[in-house]
């Protein structure tokens, strides 16, 4: 066992980290951070794509637990671009650089509602027998708006895949472990990102005279959150380290369990001004109510897991 | 980065799951079920202790100049995890290999080393640990308990509560006060279990009936040497062993088993395809990962040397998570067989998950722990 990353891995997340801190500042009108639910990372992206970073997983000697310091370092911006598609799903199951943004989805999210679908270039869609890889380059997407802070999209009526590129059955379980994988690597960043920025802010806002992070029913909220968010990054850590289908779908399930209450109590406790979009919290937060339910929510990482952990069990007799 | 065992770490379990294999056939119904500090699982522990010793199992993760092979601190949570989840058949020595030989080893004299490394190396000592009293459980620093200082040695006079093993036990890691109030005046004894003027009290509890002890000190005198580290500094010494006391005992695995059973059951009755049971222990499960992967962040941390930090308490906090999980599973689902003589297995990890967030420090503790070194959240007026 050992817990610490190699050095190469160390100077990957460093050097991450350094362009993520470079190309954090929001947008601004004077002084006041533009009031939108979400700030595309165009800058970032460029950065990271200029760096080779969404290719990392296709280096020689590299693979899914360097991708997913990438997804997890990019997650923690208030910013928001499309990681874990790109530089994570798609090249660990097709072996190729896909056309990034890179959308995944679900047959029946396609009418619904997919992130980054709008701006993607490559689409994967689980077929639920086959995965089929799709050219955006002609295909009509509208713009969904709503409470999330992503860039969502949707077609208008289901697509004809009939001329999309098949990747096969046997590809199916990969798709949705590497799905699985970025999810919970999206919620760990996000959690993290939000229980951070809201640990500061009551360290700063004062009430009564004190900081309202000296009060132990905020604290211990808080410190319950923290240990939610450091639970699922080892779980996702060690879902990429592993490649199992189970240590995945752990991960993602733990992750979308944990959701309700780290974004219940981050928001209380950034009070009224939390609920302002000049504020950030947002920014994560409303990452966090999209992929609570991305992949069919917590009741279908459970029944995978349940399927997963445990085969084999008998069905009630009559 | 890397989470699989290497293959001495695996030849280690094995050599372990050899000896667990000459346990008693009735262990489960006989023997786990009323906790490692019953008397039937304290005198076999004596026998089973031996037998672990004669293959130099005990404390691998030790130097060699005190029994040990200089094995890394991932030989000590192997242990752990195989004693701990089937219902710790080597009792009370785990405070020793643990905690109490640690302190001893950086804080005794030689001649303790000499008299108690050795001793728990060879399976020969169970433990007790006289910290709590009826005032000062959680705010230990308000202990009563006093060892005058008198010509050649100390004299004691208190009580103590809560003591786990205490009936049974050969030695207590006894925390009283030498000096004056606070943690300051507090300093390490040990203590044999004989000396006189020490009397053992037994109190039944919900979890065990013979857990829990009062121990009452009418003028025990103990020897000069019988002090660990200086006067006054035992405050230090109990910093430095809270690591080793917190994440120690291998839960995580203890629960994990008790789950596996859980599922064997259900599937046995034909009631785990109901989607809510199925994602109830699938909830379980990710609880219980959670915590051994972040318990295994503490013990990377130790096997190389780096100071222990707040990961102790986030793991605690896990790991207390993670028992109550799969014993509400139990609980929820089979209440039938929490009761006697029926599942010794589900029972023996529903009696030890309910005393998770109080022993060893309450959850609340940990949360505070976490607020101040992890979130770095001021204190509180
Ligand atoms: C099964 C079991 C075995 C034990 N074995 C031993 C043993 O062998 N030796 C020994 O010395 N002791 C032992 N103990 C005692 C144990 O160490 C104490 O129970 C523990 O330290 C808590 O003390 P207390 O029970 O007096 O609770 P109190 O200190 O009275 O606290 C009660 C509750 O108040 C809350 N609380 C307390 N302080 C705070 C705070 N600062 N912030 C927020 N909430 C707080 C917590 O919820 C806590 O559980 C054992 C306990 C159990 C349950």
């Amino acid at each position: 066992m050992d817990f610490d990353f190699s050095s190469d891995q160390q100077a990957l997340g460093e050097a991450i980290q350094r362009i993520v801190a470079d190309h954090r500042a929001l947008p601004r009108t004077g002084n006041i951070v533009e009031p939108r639910t979400f700030h595309p990372a165009t800058g970032l992206e460029a950065a990271l794509a200029d760096g080779g970073f969404f290719d990392i997983a296709r280096e020689p000697g590299f693979g899914a637990v360097e991708a997913a310091i990438l997804v997890y370092e990019a997650g923690l911006s208030p910013l928001v671009l499309e990681t874990g598609a790109s530089a994570l799903i798609a090249p660990l199951l097709t072996g190729e650089a896909l056309p990034r943004p890179v959308a995944v989805a679900r047959l029946a999210d396609l009418t619904r509602g997919v992130r980054f679908l709008a701006e993607a270039r490559t689409l994967l869609v689980d077929l639920g027998d086959d995965v089929a890889v799709v050219d955006m380059a002609a295909t009509a997407v509208a713009p969904l708006d709503g409470p999330y802070a992503y860039p969502l999209g949707k077609f208008a009526a289901v697509p004809d895949l009939a001329a999309a590129r098949r990747l096969g059955s046997a590809r199916v379980g990969e798709l949705r472990r590497l799905w699985r994988l970025a999810l919970a690597l999206d919620i760990a960043a996000a959690m993290q990102a939000a229980t951070d920025f809201t640990t500061d802010y009551v360290k700063q806002r004062q009430v009564f005279g004190r900081p309202v992070g000296s009060f132990q029913a905020v604290q211990h909220r808080l410190a319950a959150d923290a240990e939610k968010c450091r639970g699922t990054y080892w779980l996702a850590m060690k879902a990429a380290w592993s490649g199992s289908a189970l240590d995945a779908v752990l991960a993602a399930l733990h992750a979308q369990r944990a959701i309700a209450q780290v974004n219940y109590d981050v928001h209380q406790f950034n009070g009224a001004l939390g609920m302002t979009l000049e504020h950030a919290l947002h920014l994560w937060t409303f990452r966090l109510r999209w992929l609570v339910g991305e992949m069919g929510g917590y009741r279908a990482q459970a029944a995978d897991v349940a399927a997963l952990a445990w085969p084999d069990a008998p069905r009630k007799a009559g | 980065m890397e989470f699989a065992w290497n293959e001495s770490e695996e030849a280690y379990r094995a050599e372990l799951h050899e000896v667990l294999s000459t346990l008693p056939a009735d262990w489960w119904e006989s023997y786990a079920p009323h906790g490692p500090s019953s008397p039937r699982l304290m005198e076999h522990a004596r026998r089973f202790n031996a037998r672990l010793a004669e293959r130099d199992l005990i404390v691998r993760h030790w130097p060699r100049e005190y029994g040990g092979c200089d094995a890394s601190a991932w030989q000590q949570i192997i242990i752990s995890e195989e004693m701990w989840s089937i219902g710790e058949p080597r009792s009370s020595l785990y405070l020793g290999t643990n905690w109490a030989g640690p302190a001893i080893m950086k804080f005794g004299t030689e001649a303790q080393k000499r008299r108690y490394l050795r001793a728990i190396a060879a399976g020969e000592l169970l433990w007790c640990q006289g910290f709590s009293e009826p005032e000062a459980g959680t705010d230990l620093g308000n202990m009563k308990t006093r060892a005058e200082p008198d010509d050649d040695g100390y004299v004691v006079n208190g009580s103590k509560i809560w003591t786990s093993y205490a009936a049974r036990a050969d030695v207590m890691f006894l925390l009283a006060r030498v000096g004056g109030k606070g943690k300051g005046g507090v300093s390490c004894f040990i203590v044999p279990m004989d000396t006189p003027g020490l009397e053992v009290r037994p109190i039944p509890g919900v979890h065990s009936r013979h857990d829990f002890h009062e121990i009452f000190f009418s003028d025990a005198r103990l020897p000069a040497d019988a002090l660990l580290g200086e006067e006054g500094n035992g405050w230090q010494i109990v910093q430095a062993i809270i690591h080793y006391e917190r994440i120690g005992a291998g839960r995580y695995e203890k629960a994990a088993r008790a789950l596996a059973h859980v599922v064997d059951v259900l599937k046995a009755r034909g009631e785990f395809d109901d989607p809510v049971v199925r994602a109830d222990c699938a909830a379980a499960l990710a609880a219980v990962e959670a915590a051994r992967l972040q318990t295994y962040l503490v013990i990377d941390g130790r096997a190389k040397d780096k100071a222990p930090g707040a990961e102790t308490y986030l793991a605690r906090w896990a790991m207390i998570q993670a028992d109550h999980a799969v014993a509400n599973l139990s609980s929820t689902y089979l209440p039938d067989l929490l009761v006697d003589g029926a599942d010794g297995h589900l029972r023996a990890q529903f009696n030890s998950a309910i005393t998770a967030g109080i022993a060893a420090g309450a959850a609340e503790v940990q949360l505070n722990m976490i607020s101040g070194r992890h979130l770095g959240l001021p204190r509180g007026a």
